[in-house]
């Protein structure tokens, strides 16, 4: 009995010990109540943390506030803000621009109003690339790096091409000289890959989704298999008998071959760039050579969104102050893109970048078009990069105009069953 | 099988037997001393000590019933484990289970459930009074010549906040108070190089800390600028005019298009909508109660190929649990003789594919397979389209899975074959039977007892093996002009029609959806446990 009694008084003791310790523990309700008002918090990942750190301390200390600059998963920022506590949330989060349309649709991010002055200092598509709306267009974010793919011809072994006509015959005299090699180092698979292929799709007149009369990109106006690009679609059944383009190269297959010089050509973005530095022989990088139409890339563009918790810690116009305005500026433009080895957003910037490769890649992506940033770009990659495979895996592969209009049937029955 | 062995065999079971009993007992005796009342003392009070501060949390944010149900619960765990009454031993075996159960099963189930009743998708996952917040934050547009302003934060002579304001383009000054723009001479502000105002003559600039406490005041202030438009604060040091497009009737609960008088009204699914259908981003979330499940049945891309899709997903995972049993098991009795070489190398070579990461075999798997560049083609000098022919990627798909499944069936086998009475064995011989009489009238059967239930698991793990699909195939190749691949099973359909269609993420569909999964494969896999039942009869 005795025992009995002493468990119960040492259950309770114990208990109240534990509940004081880990009431003052560091996340405990009471240690919650921070003030908020003179933090910032920013969600980054670990590559831009260091450049944003520097950005965020030159500005507080001319205004007297503090960053707290949070590492993040970089693939999980979008969804992570969507569940994120509003105790917890950032202020403002690092992105691609194709998240805006999701974010905006969800009313998690505000729209940003920067000065003329500001805006003019950057290329349209990339103020563009974070506008969204259903009606009517608004900026959501500061852009400050872009990335798109580009041509890159290894030198040693062919010429950087005039024309079309010039690289197809290059690429497949290459490809001629050994059972190993290949015409065009250009990455597929068995899933496809619609981002590296946009080139050859814009320059036979495609593109994913029209512009309504107020400029909004509209999901009614799909172009996967718009006339004009049907037309040309016979073409790429020709690349497919000759072995210009074979969907079985995948990227592992496709970057092999360039770096061990079985591929002449390769088609890959700014990620790449050290291993071009570090290739052992010379390169060029060029936009792919137009075809019926300008064979521009996707951009990418990566930047800078004001949450709407910046609202509710009581920072809007703090977390306003620093993105729509200080991260703009060019020498801050500099920073952040150097920072991951991008093409800066700042035409101010741009001047000033002096890497070759880095320089190369954004004249590439000279009237390139942004990713669709509307959500109802999900429902496309798997379609058109599938369409892509099946119209270029060799002998037994579907005409290309029939491919791509099973692709646009495919997204269109998609994009309607969206509630 | 020589008599030696069977000795051995027995023995080692016996004394196994015997380890396993005397273990327990001893454990029971030396836990049931003083250490175990320190033990029991000790978790329970980290028990409680959890359930105050759940409490103190859950107080915070309101949620009364929850902390009622919390407390009630672990006052009754106090009482039974400190209780002398002999009644309460079951109870407290009981207890952990339960508790277990509710959390990571009940729970989930329940939220799950929950979900496929709303519409939580992409544009619907605020509150209303958030999205309506957010619409009439959106619906603010530059005016068309407006002007655009530098700004300061100051207080008037009253004390008042006002926003000294000077014309981006012809640098007139201005002072903005809530009610009225008033100019005030150029000479009267100072600014710096950049251009930021410093001081305003007749007002005191307001500056850092107090600034930034004034937040949530500057976010609603607006100084009437023409009879449509007003200057608002944009950041720090920057003022727009900017005109609503949209106004909010807070009494009819609609919004009303200022251009053109339309009226958006609550469509009853989580938005504004307008009599043409037009719709207003954001929306929130809310319950749509069974739209998510007509959706399935009237959605034609969901109807069309269900059949197909279901079909492939239980012929896929019949024949990787199938095939996958028969080879472990082969290989279980082809390395079970007793006094082989190098036994523990075979056996521990067998094991590596199921010690590999999956996610990594899958990889690997989809580079070897490569039609023009794969390892496997090029070995056996064959051309076969693995993976961008349908039916060789069914083929495909089911081998990677037999790959990843088969030592999982070997160990499982390996174990249960030294768990059959070598008597039975003997015993059948000396009546006559040869080794496949044995095999099939004694081995196997008993064999069935104890792996038919881990087949069934492996059953329904395969039915929803999202994995080897996507990492494999993706659920590809394209068939015609269905959303559905020829390898998509119904789980990477699901995934497919509710994360990588419409606008994206549709959570309350994928709910859905996964409920109707969780019903086939509970009883498909009922209907295979009764039937396992009659062959417990064997013993």
């Amino acid at each position: 009995m005795l025992n009995k009694q002493m468990a119960r008084i040492g259950t309770v003791l114990l208990a109240v010990a534990a509940v004081a310790l880990l009431i003052l523990a560091p996340g405990a309700p009471a240690a919650r109540e921070r003030a908020h008002a003179t933090t910032l918090t920013i969600w980054v990942d670990n590559v831009q943390k260091p450049a944003v750190d520097k950005i965020v301390d030159d500005w507080g200390r001319s205004r007297g506030v503090t960053g707290n600059v949070l590492i993040h998963d970089f693939g999980k920022i979008r969804d992570d803000l969507k569940t994120v506590k509003a105790e917890n949330a950032p202020d403002i989060i690092v992105g691609p621009h194709d998240w805006v349309g999701d974010l905006a649709a969800n009313g998690l991010v505000v729209p940003l109003f920067p000065k003329k002055a500001v805006q003019r200092q950057f290329p349209g598509y990339a103020l563009q690339s974070f506008s969204y709306g259903t009606a009517t267009n608004r900026l959501y974010g500061a852009p400050f790096a872009l990335e798109n793919v580009a041509l890159v011809v290894n030198t040693r072994l062919a010429r950087v091409p005039k024309s079309f006509a010039d690289f197809y015959k290059q690429a497949l005299a290459f490809k001629r000289k050994d059972a190993n090699n290949i015409a065009l180092a250009i990455p597929q698979g068995s899933g496809g890959d619609a981002y590296h292929m946009y080139p050859f799709f814009s320059g036979l007149g495609g593109y994913v989704f029209g512009r309504s009369k107020s400029g909004t990109l509209s999901a009614k106006r799909i172009g996967v298999a718009n006339k004009t690009f049907l037309k040309n679609a016979t073409m790429i059944d020709k690349w497919n008998r000759d072995g210009f383009i074979n969907s079985k190269v995948d990227y592992g297959t496709a970057k092999n071959a360039f770096v061990k010089q079985n591929a002449a050509f390769w088609i890959t973005g700014p990620w790449e760039a050290d291993t071009l530095k570090t290739a052992g022989f010379p390169v060029r990088l060029v936009q792919v050579p137009k075809i019926k139409f300008r064979s521009v890339p996707f951009l990418g563009v990566q930047g800078f969104m004001v949450t709407k918790f910046a609202g509710t810690h009581g920072v809007n116009s703090l977390a306003k102050d620093l993105v729509g305005d200080y991260m703009m500026k060019s020498g801050s433009q500099r920073a952040l893109a150097a920072a991951n080895g991008r093409f800066p957003a700042n035409r101010t910037a741009g001047k000033t970048v002096t890497d070759s490769i880095l320089k190369q890649f954004g004249a590439a992506g000279a009237g390139g078009v942004p990713m669709p940033n509307i959500p109802q770009m999900g429902s496309v990659w798997g379609d058109l990069g599938g369409a892509w495979v099946k119209a270029t895996k060799g002998a037994d592969a579907t005409p290309a105009r029939s491919a791509f209009i099973a692709a646009a049937r495919a997204i269109a029955a998609k994009l309607a069953s969206g509630g | 099988m020589s008599p030696r062995a069977v000795r051995t065999r027995r023995s080692l079971r016996s004394s196994a037997g015997l380890t396993a009993l005397s273990l327990p007992a001893r454990a029971i005796s030396f836990f049931s001393g003083t250490v175990g009342l320190v033990i029991k003392i000790a978790l329970l009070s980290v028990l409680n000590a959890l359930a105050v501060w759940a409490a103190v949390i859950l107080a915070d944010h309101r949620e009364w019933i929850a902390v009622a149900v919390l407390v009630a619960a672990t006052i009754a765990i106090d009482i039974v484990y400190l209780s002398p009454l002999a009644g309460a031993v079951p109870l407290k075996f009981l207890i952990p289970g339960t508790v277990f159960l509710l959390a990571f099963q009940v729970a989930p189930i329940a939220y799950n459930v929950n979900v496929a009743f709303t519409n939580w998708s992409t544009g619907h996952i605020l509150v209303k009074h958030e999205a309506i917040e957010g619409i009439k934050r959106n619906s603010l547009s530059e005016s068309a010549n407006g002007k655009a302003y530098t700004m300061a934060p100051a207080r008037d002579a009253q004390g008042k906040l006002v926003l000294i304001l000077a014309d981006d383009d012809s640098g007139a000054t201005f002072v903005g108070s809530r009610d009225k723009l008033t100019p005030i001479p150029r000479n009267s502000v100072r600014r710096n190089v950049d251009g930021e105002i410093v001081s305003a003559s007749g007002f005191k600039l307001i500056r850092e800390n107090e600034l930034f406490k004034l937040d949530k005041e500057l976010q609603n202030f607006t100084v009437p600028a023409s009879a449509s438009s007003a200057i608002q604060p944009e950041g720090l040091t920057t003022a727009l005019e900017l005109t609503p497009t949209l106004r909010y009737d807070s009494k009819a609960d609609t919004f009303v298009r200022i251009k053109d008088g339309v009226v958006f009204r609550d469509n009853g699914r989580g938005s504004f909508t307008s009599g043409n259908g037009e719709e207003l981003e954001p929306g929130w979330k809310t319950s749509v109660g069974f739209s998510n499940f007509s959706r399935l049945i009237h959605n034609p891309i969901v109807r069309r190929p269900f059949l197909k899709v279901f079909a492939w997903t239980v012929s896929y995972a019949t024949l990787t649990v199938m095939i996958s049993f028969a080879l472990g098991l082969f290989l279980a009795i082809a390395l079970d003789k007793s006094g082989m070489r190098l036994q523990r190398l075979y056996r521990s070579s067998l094991v590596i594919p199921y010690a590999m990461p999956a996610f990594l075999s899958l990889l690997v798997w989809g580079g070897l397979l490569n039609d023009d560049f794969g390892v496997v083609n090029n070995l056996l000098h064959v051309d076969i389209p693995w993976l961008f022919n349908a039916n060789w990627a069914k083929v495909s798909v089911v081998l990677v899975s037999i790959w990843l499944t088969f030592p999982y069936f070997f160990l499982v086998s390996l174990g249960a074959l030294q768990s059959i009475p070598a008597e039975l064995t003997e015993a059948a011989k000396v009546d006559g039977g040869g080794p496949w009489q044995l095999f099939r009238r004694v081995t196997l059967p008993l064999l069935l007892v104890a792996v038919a239930p881990l087949m069934i698991a492996s059953f329904a793990f395969n039915f929803n093996n999202f994995n080897n699909i996507y990492l494999l195939t993706q659920g590809g190749p394209g068939t015609g002009d269905d959303v559905a691949g020829a390898t998509d099973i119904l789980i990477s359909y699901t995934y497919k029609i509710a994360f990588a269609a419409g606008k994206g993420q549709d959570y309350g569909l994928a709910s859905a959806i996964s409920l109707v999964i969780f019903f086939i494969v509970a009883s498909i896999s009922a209907a295979a446990f009764w039937r396992t039942k009659s062959l417990e009869n064997v013993r």
